[in-house]
């Protein structure tokens, strides 16, 4: 049982500070999914504010979820920038507990954490050492360590590769892969070397090259106590894609090889606050270790769905009032990701624009 | 019969991936492990309730042929295919 910073008062009332409030239909950040998760939970009467990167990230004006939004400084900014507006929201909104849920960001607030609590902000969420074991081009090491099967891994930084790979041992189809995000799916040295391009110019180096495994994808999402234990889980399978490979519909499962799997990584590394585990069961019947994320994964809305709150649960497990058991999810029950429009009226654009800040109306229709 | 059919029953029902189908009266089935979801037929319904309840290929088709009223070699050839298919959705 982990309790940080201050002693806490009730969790229902604090005021939560979540990231990743952007929401492009094909590719939206986990932030919204989670506030609403938190909105939607059981007796919580608190403040949610939702922080965003761009003027057009939807979390920042959707009233119906949050309390207020404001502009932060993105991570490459660097750690400082970011600590010093977190600071001056704070001290506008009084922030108890700050929900981090974007891959890139994680690193500047593990840096940050210490400053943060100090201030009062509570966070549960990986430390660097743990950011490190599973970011990408060290998952295979941590593997190895954990006796768990993962897709051949290497770091590419010339594209010459894609051309003598074969004489390596590589076969095509392989995957590309940008450090923090992206995937392709490559048939030929041009489509690689293509790939190879297009994901350094965007995510920077190391791109990776990862062993093409034929099956499907299944995914965990669970919390990490920081002492080796989980909490959770809940398991999906995408039932329909994005064309950026992202969940557009999916279902939940029960699968106790991938459970196995997400408490070894958990125990293995003493993962602290939320994961999602990204595995592929193959045709040869094993199940591969494709990613650990960092966070809340876009679709944790299901996590409510299925009566196992995570991002309540999160809460519960800072104030020390982490429940033993959480339910077990039902395997079955379906999400389907959509699209809407949010109006957006040019005083609240305006403020957001100039002042970096848009505070809600009351929203009377809500509930909690 | 071939002895692989017996296995791939056996394989079925031992790692769990039989008994933990869910199917619906209605003939909607559901894989917890895999989020896969098909439908089958009434004859479907009871070959899956036979083959889980014997746990025998022999027995499902005896008492098939019997409730249907169909021949025992029919039953046998489409009780075949229905295992075969059952292990394709079900890997």
């Amino acid at each position: 049982m982990i309790a940080l910073g201050k002693p806490p008062p009730d969790w229902r009332r604090w005021t939560i500070a979540i990231t990743g409030v952007n929401a492009k239909p094909d590719n939206p950040g986990p932030g919204l999914a989670v506030a609403r998760c938190l909105r939607e939970s059981l007796g919580f009467t608190g403040r949610l504010i939702g922080l965003g990167y761009e003027v057009l990230d939807p979390g920042l004006y959707h009233s119906g979820i949050f309390d207020a939004g404001y502009l932060i400084p993105y991570p490459s900014g660097g750690s400082e920038g970011q600590l010093e507006r977190l600071m001056e929201i704070s001290q506008a909104e009084g922030i108890d507990v700050m929900i981090p849920c974007l891959d890139a960001e994680l690193s500047t607030f593990a840096h940050n954490e210490a400053a943060l609590t100090a201030a009062g902000i509570r966070m549960l969420a990986p430390r660097q050492e743990q950011l490190r074991a599973r970011s990408k081009d060290n998952l295979g090491e941590l593997c190895r360590r954990l006796g768990i099967e993962t897709p051949e891994t290497q770091k590419v930084s010339d594209p010459g590769f894609f051309d003598r790979c074969r004489d390596e041992g590589w076969s095509y189809p392989l995957v590309v892969k940008g450090i923090y995000y992206d995937a392709v799916i490559a048939d030929t040295p041009d489509d690689a070397k293509a790939a190879f391009h297009r994901i350094a110019a965007q995510w920077g180096y190391p791109v990776l090259v990862q062993q093409f495994v034929g099956g499907y994808e299944i995914n965990l999402t669970a919390l990490g106590d920081g002492a080796g234990q989980m909490l959770g889980p809940v398991m999906m399978r995408k039932r329909a894609l994005t064309d950026k490979g992202k969940a557009w519909a999916g279902i939940s499962i029960e699968d106790a090889q991938l459970e196995e799997m997400g408490r070894a990584i958990m125990a293995g590394t003493n993962w602290r606050g939320p994961l999602e585990v990204e595995a592929l069961r193959g045709d040869d019947g094993k199940l591969y270790l494709i990613e650990v994320n960092p966070r809340f994964p876009a679709w944790i809305y299901l996590s409510h769905g299925v009566g196992c709150n995570l991002p309540q649960a999160l809460l519960r497990l800072i104030s020390g009032d982490a429940p033993a058991n959480l339910p077990r999810p039902r395997p079955g029950t379906l999400f389907i990701r959509y699209a809407e429009e949010l109006i957006v009226s040019l005083e609240q654009f305006q403020a957001i624009m100039v002042e970096g800040v848009v505070t809600a109306p009351r929203n009377k229709n809500r509930v909690a | 019969m071939s002895v692989d059919l017996h296995d791939i029953l056996s394989g079925l029902i031992a790692k769990d991936r039989l008994p933990a189908l869910a199917i619906s009266a209605n003939g909607f089935a559901f894989d917890p492990r895999s989020g896969q979801s098909f439908t089958v037929n009434h004859t479907g319904i009871a070959a899956v309730e036979l083959l889980l309840s014997s746990h025998s290929i022999e027995a499902t088709v005896e008492e098939l042929a019997r409730e249907y009223d169909v021949p025992h070699d029919v039953v046998l050839g489409a009780v075949e295919v229905f295992i075969r298919q059952l292990a394709r959705y079900l890997t």
